[in-house]
């Protein structure tokens, strides 16, 4: 395959499957992919950092392809993708629900905070209601979700 | 200044038609001057349609595209400044579509914005006659408007060449149409055009790099060789910044209006969606030798754009010292004192307030998502009228800001005034930048006035203005 088509994409291939590796190892690693231009990502990233998590930014233009490769369904898209001990964490989740994940490991693909939500962790503004928080598995399609509040 | 629509104007001896395959030159070569004055020769035809073009080499599968005449990009169109653009657009696409000439001044009817200037083309079958008059000199280019967030993205777009009178002296003549795509694995385009995270973010933007519509590698140069390079941004919502290694290309013209030559700043010429520079560059390295041309404008995801590939012979010993000034093309220049001050607030998007916004929308101007072509203008300016708008870009990200119909001055940027005082047609404004442009309202109609990221102007990023 010519080494400019997916040029960037396969760097972050690459990139991304040998930190899935590295998660089994220590499951305080995440790989956040974020687009090269926000910043809330990098809030984010900060947020978890602070917790005591190892986090690599990657910026890319192809979150789409990201997320669809991670089994992630377009209404529970969130702005970046975070993966973690085997996991894919969409948007600003709170640091007690992705504990609680990492902790009981259940048998679901990952989890999603859809939508930005003010004051969620990164994000500006004050939290007015409990986040709404996704579970994504396999088992339930698109866009049927169970629902667990933070 | 006016634009006729009609040849009142015409002067057969000084103009000739861009007519039915051939361009400009050549019809004047044949003598068919005349006659194109008389309509004898039939318009240049322009067919959308689906094809099939290899973006990326083989052993990979083609890409199924849209494209004029079925090519990626379309054929570029050449003509002399005066003369009369003259193009039957047939569309056999499954949709309604329009062609816009993107920065050229013409007569409104002639904008291909639907609705608005015109009907829509009716799929499968639909013509319509674009003609008017090329008051201006430059690189511009022609796309659709109507769903352009899906059509041009599937490929329609191509270059529209006015030629000076006198050309300044060049070895060579080149257009850099840039894209970039957002190809599956087998090479087609993946849909989901118009997905939220793309419309509140910056943008579909690809994965896939090509000039000219394909995966470029290198670019054949020779020692000494002086070349005038027409870079055109024909992506959806990339901001290209590109550097030429070993070079020190200089701007003449951006948007096709002719500045003072000079460096880009930091050696890199940005380019936003729909934008364009004109530069000259002087193959001053060495015969043999590759330089790299490298995108550097998102941080962290520099990549090769292609190489410049000298070739063992030089052209000539050392380069060509005379210096390129293109002549001033005839636009009006605004009165500053006496003009008219106008607040244009940019807001929305991700990071910005979002709320309040209706289904789909995620931008507005003054506080308005316009989705539709036809609406209440955003202006109403007086004819002939001198005007400054300040662009008070209140969003986390880039918006390249076109308006049609006319070109305008950029006149400062955040209270600083410009080096260049440049005439644009799109001026791309930063995240939180407050931009001032100045132009006399010179061309009457309802005037598009958008944001060229198109997922932007598709999600309430976009007005019109009217010039009564």
């Amino acid at each position: 395959m010519n080494h400019l088509l997916f040029a960037m994409t396969a760097a972050l291939v690459t990139l991304g499957a040998s930190m899935t590796a590295a998660a089994d190892h220590s499951i305080k690693h995440a790989t956040l992919y974020k687009n090269p231009s926000c910043d809330c990502c990098e809030e984010y990233a900060g947020y978890l950092r602070k917790s005591g998590y190892e986090v690599d930014v990657v910026p890319t233009h192809d979150l789409d392809r990201i997320k669809r490769e991670h089994g992630v369904p377009e209404a529970l898209a969130g702005c970046h993708t975070t993966l973690v001990g085997g996991y894919v964490v969409e948007g600003h989740v709170p640091l007690k629900t992705l504990n609680r994940l990492l902790a009981e490991k259940p048998r679901i693909t990952g989890i999603s905070l859809p939508g930005m939500p003010q004051g969620s962790p990164g994000m500006s503004g004050q939290k007015s209601e409990p986040f709404k928080i996704y579970e994504i598995s396999k088992r339930t399609p698109a866009g049927v979700c169970n629902r667990v509040t933070d | 200044m006016q634009f006729q629509a009609t040849s009142a104007t015409f002067s057969p001896s000084r103009r000739r038609i861009l007519s039915a395959g051939a361009f400009g030159a050549l019809a004047a070569a044949a003598g068919q001057g005349v006659f194109a004055a008389q309509g004898a020769v039939p318009p240049r035809q322009l067919t959308a349609r689906r094809g099939a073009v290899q973006l990326v080499p083989l052993p990979n599968p083609p890409t199924a595209i849209w494209g004029y005449d079925a090519s990626v990009p379309g054929p570029e169109l050449r003509l002399r400044q005066g003369e009369r653009l003259r193009v039957m657009v047939e569309n056999l696409l499954d949709e309604e579509t329009t062609v816009h000439w993107h920065g050229i001044r013409l007569p409104n009817a002639m904008d291909g914005v639907p609705h608005l200037t015109q009907k829509p083309i009716a799929a499968n079958g639909g013509k319509f006659l674009y003609e008017f008059d090329v008051p201006d000199a430059g690189t511009y280019w022609y796309h659709p408007h109507l769903r352009s967030h899906e059509q041009v993205e599937r490929g329609l777009y191509g270059a529209l060449i006015v030629e000076e009178p006198e050309p300044p002296e060049v070895d060579r003549d080149i257009v850099w149409m840039l894209d970039d795509w957002r190809l599956n694995r087998d090479a087609a385009i993946r849909d989901g055009f118009g997905n939220f995270m793309d419309i509140s973010h910056a943008g579909r933007i690809g994965n896939t790099v090509t000039v000219n519509g394909r995966i470029a590698e290198t670019f054949k140069v020779r020692a000494g060789e002086r070349i005038r390079l027409r870079l055109i941004n024909a992506a959806n919502a990339r901001i290209f910044g590109l550097e030429f290694a070993g070079h020190q290309p200089r701007i003449i013209a951006l948007d096709g209006q002719p500045i003072a030559a000079h460096a880009p700043d930091n050696g890199r010429i940005v380019l936003g969606p729909a934008m364009r520079a004109d530069l000259i560059i002087d193959m001053t390295g060495k015969p043999g030798q590759h330089y790299q041309v490298t995108d550097t404008f998102y941080p962290r995801l520099k990549y090769r754009l292609l190489d410049l590939d000298y070739a063992v012979e030089p052209l000539r010993d050392k380069p060509m010292e005379t210096e390129v000034r293109l002549p001033a093309n005839p636009l009006v220049e605004p009165d500053i004192a006496a003009a008219k001050r106008h607040e244009v607030l940019f807001s929305g998007g991700m990071m910005g307030n979002m709320r309040g916004m209706s289904r789909g929308m995620a931008w507005a101007i003054n506080g308005v998502s316009q989705s539709e072509h036809v609406h209440e203008p955003l202006l109403v300016l007086g004819r002939n009228s001198s005007n400054i708008l300040r662009l008070v870009n209140n969003t986390a990200w880039h918006h390249p800001i076109h308006l049609h119909g006319h070109s305008f001055r950029v006149i400062s940027r955040n209270g600083q005034p410009t080096r260049h005082r440049e005439w644009l047609d799109t001026v791309l404004v930063a995240p939180r930048e407050i931009t001032e442009i100045a132009f006399v309202a010179d061309n009457p109609g309802d005037w598009m006035f958008h944001c060229h990221i198109l997922e932007h102007q598709a999600a309430g990023m976009m007005s019109s203005i009217r010039v009564a």
